[in-house]
């Protein structure tokens, strides 16, 4: 085999799979095309736009240099490919609203979900829960009457804290993340943005901006806006009425 | 006959001159990779402690876990991984081409060029500047320093791979000259998708898992495959068993490899046929790791003495019996039912393990007992370093991969079981966290022989001797690990 014939197969062989899963579907889903809700499935016609608040990109950062994706996914799989749509909280809640209505926000990931990521945090593990519905998650855990904390920041401080002393998890074996807070001594009444429940007697327990961008980027994880029926994939979907 | 001799003798001065212009930056590569390899042992045997002991080590952010393990597998990666692998691809293309090498003064530039980088990504890391996407973790400036860096240290294999004479390939040289042309591709690929152009965020973590796999399969395998390639039949003294196999073995390779990776993504929102496909070449590796198998073992065989003795041959034959079971694992895990249990347990790292350090590293391990003793023109010191480094790296890795393959598995089902408690999966696997542990501390005991070792022929105190130190003991070596007595005097005599 000559020199140039070995280097075409090179191209070849490694081209045409570079192309197909790589540049093709990469400039395909740059701009995937928006999705509108339709007057007989949704029972109106508006485009869907992903609703996300707080500092992601910021808190996204955070997460990354801190190795969260290690131990944590954010990815919903369909039930042909895994089944955390049946854990409870995980892929939305199944509850009944203010109202007594029955609500039931279960999907799985969509490619709108990373909206204001530039890199979709899939992760590697699962030695933690999967985090894709964590705000929604912590938001509820916070209306249970025995927590600790009183607001979702609060309960993420906590846990990001010491993830085995204030959340009840006594099992876990998520690394404390005290480095992003600061700890400093009170003078006068002390600082609004301390911490309730990590600060000990004359000493205060800050978060650093890193912990509270964190905090909001997680916060900003929620599986509860109504998406259209076209990409709901939930097994119990129904079409409005 | 004088002719012959004539010619043997002029073979022998041409070898001779090719080490003599590869020694300084072939040691700087080994030594600097080796140093590397046991920082990253130590990362992976802390970050392993810590994930069944959260409070080890805990109290500060350059040691938490996340960065820890971040900072483990880019180590073993970028610090070892590819600095073995240009080690070995520069000595040997200068081997098999016939040509000294001309630019050693350029190759050692880049080299520390390429340090200065993987240190800068290291620091990155531990201060909390990581990227977060998996084995690209250096802070974004760094890659450009080594791709740069690359260059510098390879393009001259290729030069001197089109310069040869006599036009005779060898089938090493199909797998260096592939690789070669492999990396800068994949790494600018991977790195352009990700951090460059403005994509969709599924699709940029699509790119980040296929780079994983596509630097596995197409960078550290065909290094590996081309180092065995090279040294079993000079060891053994006879071909390569089949030529059509290895021909086979090789393009089966190449159009296989670089479809695998992205099955990481399975049932994400990204087009379905780009995890399966990618599940389904991994699932396919599993025909060049055969074809390559048996022609390497096929070409050993009738000569286990030659196995228990040298340890090149050694650590090759453990490399390739890796790599068969990569191909096997690669089939079982693969598969639609046990995707799911793989997708997001213990068992993906276990399977990196396996191609990286069971695989990679344990033919790189042979070629570098092989090659090290020729460039520095003196013999390994000791015996039992060899053979300490070779149980624990066998008994290490295969504890790492068992543990985390079958850890793994387990915490998959207790993943999927969505009825039962969270905690039933979160705790599923700590048994096994505590054997890798175990297992790291093995590794990275015998790694540390190695090094010592290395470093030790670097100095130039090796044995000047006319015979290689081999693992069995004759008549040369009776009693004593270091060679006959003599050999230790004119030690001594080096050192005053």
């Amino acid at each position: 085999m000559s020199f140039k014939a070995f280097t075409l197969a090179l191209m070849f062989s490694f081209g045409i799979p570079w192309l197909m899963i790589i540049v093709v579907p990469f400039s395909k889903m740059r701009h995937v095309e928006p999705i509108y809700f339709t007057e007989e499935a949704d029972g109106r016609d508006d485009v869907y736009v992903p609703r996300r608040a707080g500092r992601i990109a910021n808190g996204a950062a955070v997460y990354a240099a801190n190795g969260c994706y290690i131990c944590h996914t954010q990815l919903i799989r369909p039930s042909f490919a895994g089944s955390e749509l049946g854990r409870p909280g995980w892929a939305g809640f199944k509850e009944q609203d203010d109202a007594g209505i029955p609500v039931d926000t279960r999907r799985e990931t969509t490619p709108f979900d990373y909206v204001g990521e530039s890199f979709a945090q899939i992760g590697l593990m699962r030695n933690g829960p999967d985090l894709s519905n964590v705000g929604g998650r912590i938001e509820r855990y916070v209306k249970e009457d025995d927590a600790d904390a009183k607001t979702p920041e609060n309960w993420l401080f906590l846990h990001l804290y010491d993830p085995r002393k204030k959340v009840k998890a006594y099992w876990s074996t998520c690394p404390s993340q005290a480095h992003l807070f600061t700890t400093r001594n009170v003078y006068g009444q002390g600082s609004p943005d301390a911490v309730p429940g990590l600060s000990e007697e004359g000493e205060e327990v800050l978060p650093t901006d890193k912990a509270l961008a964190l905090a909001s980027y997680l916060l900003s994880m929620k599986k509860d806006d109504a998406v259209p029926y076209s990409i709901n994939y939930s097994r119990d979907k129904k079409k409005a009425e | 006959m004088p002719t012959d001799d004539i010619a043997f003798q002029k073979d022998s001065e041409l070898r001779a001159k090719i080490d003599r212009s590869l020694r300084h930056p072939v040691m700087f590569f080994f030594a600097s990779g080796a140093t590397w390899l046991a920082l990253s042992l130590l990362l992976g045997f802390i970050s392993s402690a810590k994930a069944h002991s959260p409070t080890f080590l805990d109290g500060c952010g350059f040691l938490s876990y996340g960065r820890v393990y971040a900072a483990h597998l880019n180590l073993l990666v970028y610090g070892w991984g590819c600095q073995a692998a240009f080690g070995l691809v520069i000595w040997l293309m200068a081997r098999l081409s016939r040509k000294e090498c001309s630019a050693v003064g350029i190759i050692l530039t880049a080299g520390h060029v390429w340090n200065f980088g993987v240190l800068v990504g290291f620091l990155g890391i531990m201060a909390g500047y990581g990227t977060g996407k998996p084995w690209m973790e250096f802070p974004v400036a760094v890659w450009p320093i080594l791709l740069l860096s690359y260059f510098f240290i390879t393009v001259w294999s290729f030069v001197q791979f089109r310069c040869s004479e006599g036009g005779k390939i060898y089938v090493a040289q199909w797998y260096l000259v592939a690789a070669l042309f492999w990396f800068p591709w994949i790494f600018l690929t991977a790195h352009l998708f990700v951090f460059v152009f403005n994509g969709h965020p599924v699709m940029a973590a699509a790119v980040n898992a296929w780079f994983k796999y596509a630097l596995i399969f197409l960078f550290f395998t065909p290094v590996a495959l081309g180092t065995a390639y090279y040294l079993v039949p000079k060891v053994t003294g006879r071909p390569i068993y089949s030529y059509a196999l290895a021909l086979f073995g090789f393009w089966a390779l190449a159009v296989i490899g670089p479809w695998a990776g992205m099955q990481r993504l399975a049932g994400a929102p990204l087009p379905q046929f780009m995890p399966y496909l990618g599940a389904a070449a991994t699932i396919l590796i599993f025909i060049p790791a055969l074809a390559v198998g048996v022609n390497i073992i096929m070409t050993i065989r009738g000569h286990e003495d030659a196995v228990s003795a040298s340890p090149s041959l050694r650590f090759t034959l453990g490399g390739i019996v890796s790599f068969l079971t990569l191909g096997v694992l690669g089939l079982i895990l693969n598969t639609p039912g046990t995707l799911k249990l793989t997708q997001f347990s213990l068992t993906g790292y276990g399977y990196e393990i396996l191609a990286i350090y069971g695989f990679f590293s344990m033919c790189a391990f042979g070629g570098i007992y092989f090659i090290v003793p020729r460039i520095t023109r003196r013999e390994w010191l000791s015996r039992r370093f060899i053979s300490w480094h070779f149980w624990l790296t066998v008994y290490g890795v295969g504890t790492v991969v068992v543990c985390s393959i079958m850890g793994g598995l387990f915490q998959g089902q207790a993943q999927e079981a969505y009825a039962s408690a969270w905690m039933d999966a979160a705790t599923r696997s700590y048994a096994y966290n505590i054997g890798t542990t175990i297992a790291w501390s093995f590794i990275l005991f015998g790694s540390i022989f190695f090094l010592l070792h290395l470093l030790l022929m670097w100095a130039r105190l090796g044995r000047r001797s006319q015979h290689p130190t081999l693992l069995k003991a004759d008549d040369h070596h009776e009693a004593s690990p270091h060679g006959p007595e003599g050999d230790l005097d004119e030690l001594q005599s080096a050192e005053a």
